[in-house]
């Protein structure tokens, strides 16, 4: 085997410590005695091009090159290879510079360690196999589940760009949690007027025929991977058929059951078939099937018969359905919920009347809510005093021990909006932390503090405060002795993870963190990344934050699958991956449950592990770990890494 | 006979590539000399060190033998680290048994950033090695 060791001067950085002619009169002592060339400056131009032409004249079959550190220029060399016509796997670099010149005193010692570790290089490269990069056909289009903030705007932004997309949300509507708020902090936005717009280009925009919506609907199965996906989803019926809907509403006139409302916090009652609230989009309504009074087996078409737009609009029979897609990655924007602040003892939530918590209160402010955007006490009356408590199960270690993040920039917006509806009225903030980030948000909290009627009180743990009520219905904020009375306390519970994340964490195989949001691939370089090859994560779902940032999210993964995922252009696969000896392998599992990547699979019928290279990594665990040795770990195989141990120690 | 002041311990330092790694060259770019004893192997993650190439590792000569992870929860691969702390815990036994000291098999912590601390442990390794003597294997 022909063998070329590339010695690099690096100037004199490599030069002044480690003599090139010791290097080259030690190497006919190697296996094979490779040939060595010196080079200058062999990551420039002119050293590139000298290192190709030799390749070129000297052909040989594997390539040693001993320079500065791999992480450096291991890229620039294989493409040198490449250039000349070789495999650039058939290269293995050695850091003389970093690891050895840059870091030895005495250049006779120098010297000598270099010799040992191009010895090791040389042994181990005569093993090394030339790998190639595979091809994958991919699918460019995406799966967004959750159709708030962060799933709209990754779904905009993917049509925009020309890609299909599938949107399932749960719920009958589309905007997320704001769809329910009145007013946005931190410059006071009107909701409506901000979502409006992004819902109405989502459903009738410039490319709606590239946005498949699905309501009411939920992801079942998910099987292949990146590039590849299919995903099933199951679709309830709405009994109201989308396309052919005006929205007038006068089915839900017509219809004789009722039940409370869910999406007015259970404040207000809604008719079998009404809208989840005035100005939902889609504006049509749909039918809740268990409050339908042919549940109770009593034949009823009212609705059906009161719809102007005639037989086809209401479909009393629909059923629910399964549908396929293939798409080629997911984006997760599910967002968030409200921890129960029942959970928090002595507050009153639940218990007794006018505590409530701060969705409660956004429907409360809410002109499409119970009270038409009234503050009014359960008897009616208007409150003169209002207690807002911020940081109810946040900070706590009994709860959640993280900071929600949100919460006191609402409680402050709240405070702007009961001050402007009931003026004159007291607000009393009690806070465990203040916090106001951003360069707009301050405002708020300047304005509440300038605020004659406002006043900020800290408290130490929750539990030093209790809220009580008295014989004549007035509520007590007690604080450490101190006794405030109010009409109505507002809950600011900590922002947890919507409902359901768990089961879709199980569903996909992307792993939770402690608190139970998604876990990102890296909290600060890859936070948009899922631990899951192709299967990103927008918004609340992974940790509580503003409309901003989960709008900016959603961008980030529709980024990520433009990026990714081009039409007609292949994905790479990196060689560098493990692959399993199917007459090896003794179907231990032992390697599945190793993996951090779920990458590999198990094939009962055959009693085999399968590593999908796609998903792999390369890190080499289920190598280490397969008791059978079946598995092989491609640039780093066993007897590479042998080789190079024996090479280094002669 | 080798006197402890004249033995230089052979060392194999296996660090994953993308702390530990990092860090040794860190220490590169920072110009910290430290003792030439330690040759090190690249392997993607600590993960992949398989209690083989230690025993391998001391069979062709090594009197020493050290295993750099990225941090506890830094590992590039999420966990990789963790398999190498456990496999670590169970290489301690089986050197034991062979009648090897624990102590030549060291595993630690070094981040990209870590110039220092990289340079610190492995002349901490080489003196431990060094006071420990040379490697002699019975069999
Ligand atoms: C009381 C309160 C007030 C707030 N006020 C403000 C404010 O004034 N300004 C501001 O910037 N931010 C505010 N926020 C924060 C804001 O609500 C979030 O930033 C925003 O909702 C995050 O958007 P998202 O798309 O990530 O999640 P969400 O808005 O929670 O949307 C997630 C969507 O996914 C759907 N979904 C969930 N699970 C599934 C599933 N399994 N399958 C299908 N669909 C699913 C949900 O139904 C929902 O439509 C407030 C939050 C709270 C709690
Ligand atoms: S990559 Fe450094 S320990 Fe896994």
């Amino acid at each position: 085997m022909k063998i070329g060791v590339y010695f690099c001067n690096c100037g004199s950085n490599i030069a002044e410590k480690i003599s090139s002619a010791a290097v080259a009169e030690a190497a006919s002592f190697f296996p094979d005695s490779p040939y060595v060339t010196i080079v200058d400056f062999i990551c420039s131009e002119e050293g590139k091009l000298q290192f190709e032409d030799s390749l070129k004249a000297e052909q040989p079959d594997r390539v040693v090159v001993a320079a500065c550190s791999p992480r450096d220029h291991e890229a620039t060399f294989r493409s040198c290879l490449t250039n000349a016509g070789m495999n650039p796997y058939l290269m293995q670099v050695v850091n003389i510079r970093e690891q050895i010149a840059w870091v030895t005193e005495h250049p006779g010692v120098a010297t000598e360690k270099a010799i040992a570790a191009i010895r090791g290089a040389v042994c181990r490269v005569r093993l090394q196999q030339p790998l190639e990069k595979k091809q994958l056909e991919v699918c460019p289009d995406a799966l967004v589940i959750g159709a708030g903030p962060a799933g709209m705007k990754a779904a905009l932004s993917l049509a925009e760009a020309g890609r299909s997309v599938v949107l399932v949300e749960r719920t009958p509507f589309i905007g997320g949690l704001p769809v329910r708020f009145e007013d946005l902090f931190p410059a006071m936005e009107c909701a409506p007027c901000m979502l409006e717009p992004l819902m109405g280009d989502l459903l009738h925009g410039e490319h709606p025929g590239k946005i498949e919506l699905m309501t009411m609907a939920e992801l079942v199965e998910v099987t292949g991977f990146y590039g590849n996906f299919i995903a099933k989803i199951r679709r309830k019926p709405r009994h109201v058929s989308l396309h052919e809907c005006i929205g007038c509403g006068e089915c839900v006139e017509a219809c004789p059951a009722t039940t409370m409302n869910e999406f007015n916090s259970s404040a207000s009652g809604r008719k079998a078939i009404d809208f989840a609230f005035t100005g939902v989009l889609p504006n049509a309504p749909f039918l809740m099937e268990e409050v339908c009074v042919r549940a109770q087996g009593v034949e009823c078409r009212a609705c059906k018969d009161a719809c102007p737009m005639g037989e086809d609009v209401v479909d009393l029979d629909e059923e629910s359905t399964v549908v396929e897609r293939t798409i080629g990655s997911i984006i997760l924007a599910t967002g968030a919920g409200l921890y129960d602040a029942s959970r928090v003892a002595g507050l009153g939530m639940g218990v007794l009347p006018d505590v409530y918590d701060a969705m409660q209160f956004e429907r409360m402010l809410s002109s499409t809510g119970p009270t038409g955007g009234e503050i009014v006490t359960a008897a009616g009356a208007v409150p003169s005093s209002v207690a807002i408590i911020h940081c109810v199960g946040s900070l706590d270690e009994d709860h959640n021990p993280y900071c929600s993040g949100i919460c006191c920039r609402y409680a402050f917006k709240f405070n702007h909006l009961v001050t402007a509806k009931l003026p004159g009225a007291s607000i009393t903030h009690y806070h465990r932390e203040l916090v106001v980030p951003g360069k707009e948000a301050h405002m708020l909290l300047r304005h509440a503090a300038g605020n004659s009627s406002t006043t900020l009180k800290r408290y130490a743990a929750i539990s030093d405060l209790a809220v009580t009520r008295d014989d004549s219905g007035t509520l007590h904020v007690c604080s450490r002795g101190e006794v405030t009375p109010v009409d109505m306390v507002v809950l600011c519970p900590a922002v947890i993870p919507a409902e359901g994340t768990d089961r879709l964490s199980a569903l996909l195989d992307v792993s939770c963190d402690s608190f139970g949001f998604f876990r990102e691939l890296h909290g600060r370089t890859d936070a948009a990344q899922s631990t899951l090859k192709g299967i990103y994560l927008a918004g609340a779902c992974q940790e509580p934050m503003d409309i901003r940032s989960a709008m900016l999210e959603g961008m980030a993964t529709a980024g990520h699958t433009l990026a990714g995922l081009q039409p007609g252009r292949t994905i790479e696969i990196e060689p560098i991956a493990a692959e399993v000896d199917e007459n090896g392998c003794a179907g231990c599992r032992l390697c599945l449950s190793v993996c951090p990547y779920h990458a590999i699979s198990f094939n009962s019928e055959q009693n085999i592990s399968h590593v999908n290279a796609v998903l792999c990594h390369g890190c080499g665990t289920c190598v280490t770990a397969c008791p059978a040795g079946a598995i092989t770990g491609h640039g780093f195989t066993n007897e590479q890494i042998m080789a190079e141990i024996e090479g280094v120690l002669q | 006979m080798t006197t402890v002041e004249s033995f230089e311990p052979k060392i194999i330092g296996f660090l994953c590539n993308w702390c530990s790694y990092a860090g040794a060259d860190k220490a590169g770019g920072m110009q910290l000399s430290y003792p030439p004893n330690v040759q090190i192997i690249r392997v993607m993650c600590s993960g992949r060190v398989d209690p083989q190439f230690v025993f391998s590792a001391f069979e062709k000569g090594a009197d020493g033998v050290i295993i750099l992870a990225c941090h506890p929860g830094d590992c590039h691969y999420k966990e990789g680290n963790c398999r190498a702390l456990q496999r670590h815990c169970m290489l301690n036994l089986m050197l034991e048994q062979l009648g090897i000291e624990k102590e030549r098999c060291r595993l630690d912590y070094v981040s990209a950033g870590e110039g220092e601390k990289f340079s610190r442990v492995i002349g901490e390794t080489v003196e431990t090695v060094r006071a420990l003597g040379p490697l002699r294997l019975d069999q």
